[in-house]
């Protein structure tokens, strides 16, 4: 038995083609269906934005060029997608599938988002997963759950949209319920107040110079399209700012915003900059209850969060190390089992055959006498099988036991898989 | 026995300001059920030690009962805003004045002026807990302009991540300072119901340094209430009518020290 894991990521293969790998949620099924055809006996598919992984159990040596093929296919011009990839096999693969959990081996140190993924992976993959890929994936959430609440790997903001968050959650009690208004149509906006949306904030205007993209995209965000004058007006009354033009000099100055600002009475108003350059004039943090965020601002947030994941990463491996120790445990135990069972089986069958020859040579011998013999035969097996079993249960759970189970085997000629 | 649950108490304050400073030098936060756990059985040690405590007179009683008040008020703020940073100020102010309590000795120090005893510690217990509330306005205050400063200077240290977020800070100066103010005034109130009853003269000094500090509370009040101020100029009326409660407290005491009497 052996558990596998193939598959690319952020480190090993650029975004174009990482795009190219990613599959739909109807499209997993179908891959997978073409793996365990090839010959594994379990699979996974965790398909993100950062990675495509496939995890096996009991993959057959043919299996790793299906899934390379797979994946080529996606990548097209005759390139093979083995060159981006990367394999690692049982314990290894156990720690990577726990270390992705744990969100170690994301792009953002800590990110959970990585811990839903994980999850969705799991259950778009249960009918052909297996139990023994059931029960890792099963671990994986829980070993993910175990560190963010363990360690501070999961705390702060570690990237520049969820730093816009966490900024204004130092001002705004609640999050929940506050209006925000977009000026201008940049991607980091977009991204921004996404995340802010997910907090429950409101985008209720979105402006821009061009009305119609103003309009294209507040439709997107069920808000009110404005031109940037009109705009201005409107800093009296959002709690958040959220600013991303394609200007070249600042467009939010002192003179268009100190007049609606004076009308806020005192409320706090946060102005995130995502522009550059920069659309807010500095000037304008001087305002009363007025805080000003650039795009350097959130990304020292972002690095200085990130630092202090960093710090807790010896801790989060721990956690990783004690739990791949754990699973391993269980799934030796999980392998020696079924060759076990089989060895004693034959043995008491040459056990029995024997008794049966000799009690037909010694008929003259009393019904006690039998038994007597009986039980020294049985006891006598139960001797020799005790020291074995033990050795080898111990050697399964040290995850040392394959070597002895394939000795076992052929030594004994046991035949049957050794599946679960 | 008046002292052991005292220092039981003590020693758990003292373990809660540890527990509250703790994250703002380098170490881990406490998990929440401790943050609130060990003030609240300081609480329980310190109540079971008041209740023993046979006359009010005198700074030290009034003083571990404000003690008692902060950390009451700490850890309502703790379990109802979130905001753990309070207990930076809170615990050790309380502790402090726990021990001080302690050392002055909580033994009565001669008998109450009347027979209105129950009066006397109502008056007592509703000043001090109108005090502690205005302690706490204070704290929040103190605690809203050092995250305004850290916010508009873009730095985003222990006070950024540790504090609650400013209009957190802010609705709890509001909210102290609301109901401390007549909670004072009523405690004030029964001061002297109590004393005039009682026959007991009050000081000309004590009642007009007395009016004059409860008219500045009253403009702190009145500006957060009726003139809806908010944010830093609120904090700066809060902390000053605090300020003005501590000075006028101060200078009674050095034209009439001694420690039989709390005010």
């Amino acid at each position: 038995m052996s558990i596998t894991v193939l598959g690319v990521n952020h480190r090993t293969a650029p975004l174009d083609v990482r795009e190219r790998f990613a599959h739909e949620r109807r499209e997993v099924p179908t891959s997978l269906e073409r793996v365990l055809a090839a010959g594994a006996r379990g699979g996974v598919l965790l398909s993100t934005c950062n990675r495509t992984e496939f995890y096996l159990a009991e993959a057959d040596v043919a299996v790793p060029e299906a899934v390379w093929a797979i994946l080529s296919e996606r990548l097209g011009g005759g390139r093979s997608a083995s060159e981006y990839g990367y394999t690692r096999r049982d314990r290894d693969a156990v720690r990577h599938l726990y270390r992705v959990s744990a969100g170690l081996d994301a792009m953002i140190l800590g990110e959970s988002q990585i811990q839903g993924q994980v999850r969705d992976a799991w259950e778009t993959s249960k009918g052909q997963a297996g139990p023994v890929l059931h029960r890792l994936f099963q671990s994986a959430l829980l070993v993910g759950a175990r560190v963010r609440s363990e360690t501070g790997l999961a705390t702060g903001a570690a990237s520049a949209p969820s730093a816009a968050v966490a900024v204004a959650a130092r001002i705004f009690t609640r999050l929940a319920g506050r209006s925000a208004l977009i000026l201008g149509a940049g991607d980091m906006a977009e991204l921004a107040a996404t995340c802010l949306a997910s907090e429950g904030v409101r985008v209720t205007l979105v402006a821009n110079r061009t009305y119609e993209r103003a309009r294209a995209i507040a439709e997107q965000m069920g808000a009110r399209a404005l031109t940037l004058d009109e705009a201005w007006e409107h800093f009296a009354d959002a709690d958040i700012v959220l600013s991303s033009t394609a200007a070249p000099h600042a467009v939010v100055t002192w003179d268009h915003v100190a007049p609606a600002v004076a009308r806020r009475g005192g409320r706090p108003l946060c102005i995130l900059d995502l522009g550059m350059p920069r659309d807010v004039e500095p000037a304008v943090a001087q305002l009363e209850n007025v805080f000003l965020y650039d795009i350097d601002d959130l990304q020292a947030v972002a690095a200085q969060a990130a630092a202090e994941r960093r710090r807790d990463i010896p801790a989060a491996e721990r956690i990783v190390s004690e739990e791949v120790e754990r699973f391993w445990a269980w799934y030796g135990g999980l392998v020696v089992v079924p060759v076990l069972k089989e060895f004693r089986e034959r043995l008491d069958q040459v056990r029995a055959t024997e008794l049966e020859r000799a009690l037909r040579r010694l008929a003259h011998l009393s019904p006690e006498d039998r038994g007597e013999i009986e039980h020294f035969s049985q006891t006598l097996l139960n001797k020799f099988l005790h020291q074995p079993t033990l050795a080898l249960k111990e050697a399964a759970q040290a995850g040392r036991g394959y070597g002895l189970l394939e000795a076992l085997k052929r030594l004994f000629g046991l035949e049957r898989r050794d599946d679960p | 026995m008046v002292l052991v649950p005292h220092l039981i108490a003590l020693a758990l304050y003292a373990l809660a300001a540890a527990l509250a400073l703790a994250p703002f030098a380098g170490l881990r936060s406490a998990p929440r059920a401790l943050r609130l756990g060990v003030p609240l059985l300081g609480i329980a040690a310190h109540v079971i030690g008041i209740a023993r405590v046979t006359s009010f007179l005198g700074v030290a009683p009034t003083l571990s009962m404000l003690a008692l008040f902060l950390v009451a008020l700490q850890a309502a703020s703790e379990g109802l805003f979130g905001a753990s940073a309070v207990g930076v100020f809170t615990g050790p102010l309380a502790t402090g004045l726990l021990g001080l309590a302690l050392l002055i000795g909580l033994a009565p120090e001669g008998p109450p002026p009347s027979g209105r005893g129950a009066w006397s510690i109502l008056h007592i217990t509703v000043s001090v807990l109108g005090l502690a509330m205005l302690a706490l306005a204070f704290i929040a205050a103190a605690l809203y302009l050092l995250q305004f400063r850290e916010l508009k200077a873009k730095r985003f240290g222990a006070v950024f991540r540790l504090f609650p977020p400013l209009e957190r800070l802010d609705q709890l100066n509001h909210l102290s300072l609301v109901l401390g103010f007549p909670t004072v005034t009523l405690g004030v109130l029964l001061g002297f119901g109590v004393r005039y009853a009682g026959g007991a003269s009050v000081d000309a000094a004590q009642v007009v340094w007395g009016m004059l500090t409860w008219v500045v509370l009253g403009w702190a009040v009145g500006v957060r209430v009726v003139r809806h101020w908010a944010g830093r100029r609120a904090a700066f009326a809060s902390i000053a009518s605090f300020t003005a409660v501590l000075l006028v407290y101060v200078a009674l005491k050095l034209a009439a020290p001694g420690t039989q009497r709390f005010l």
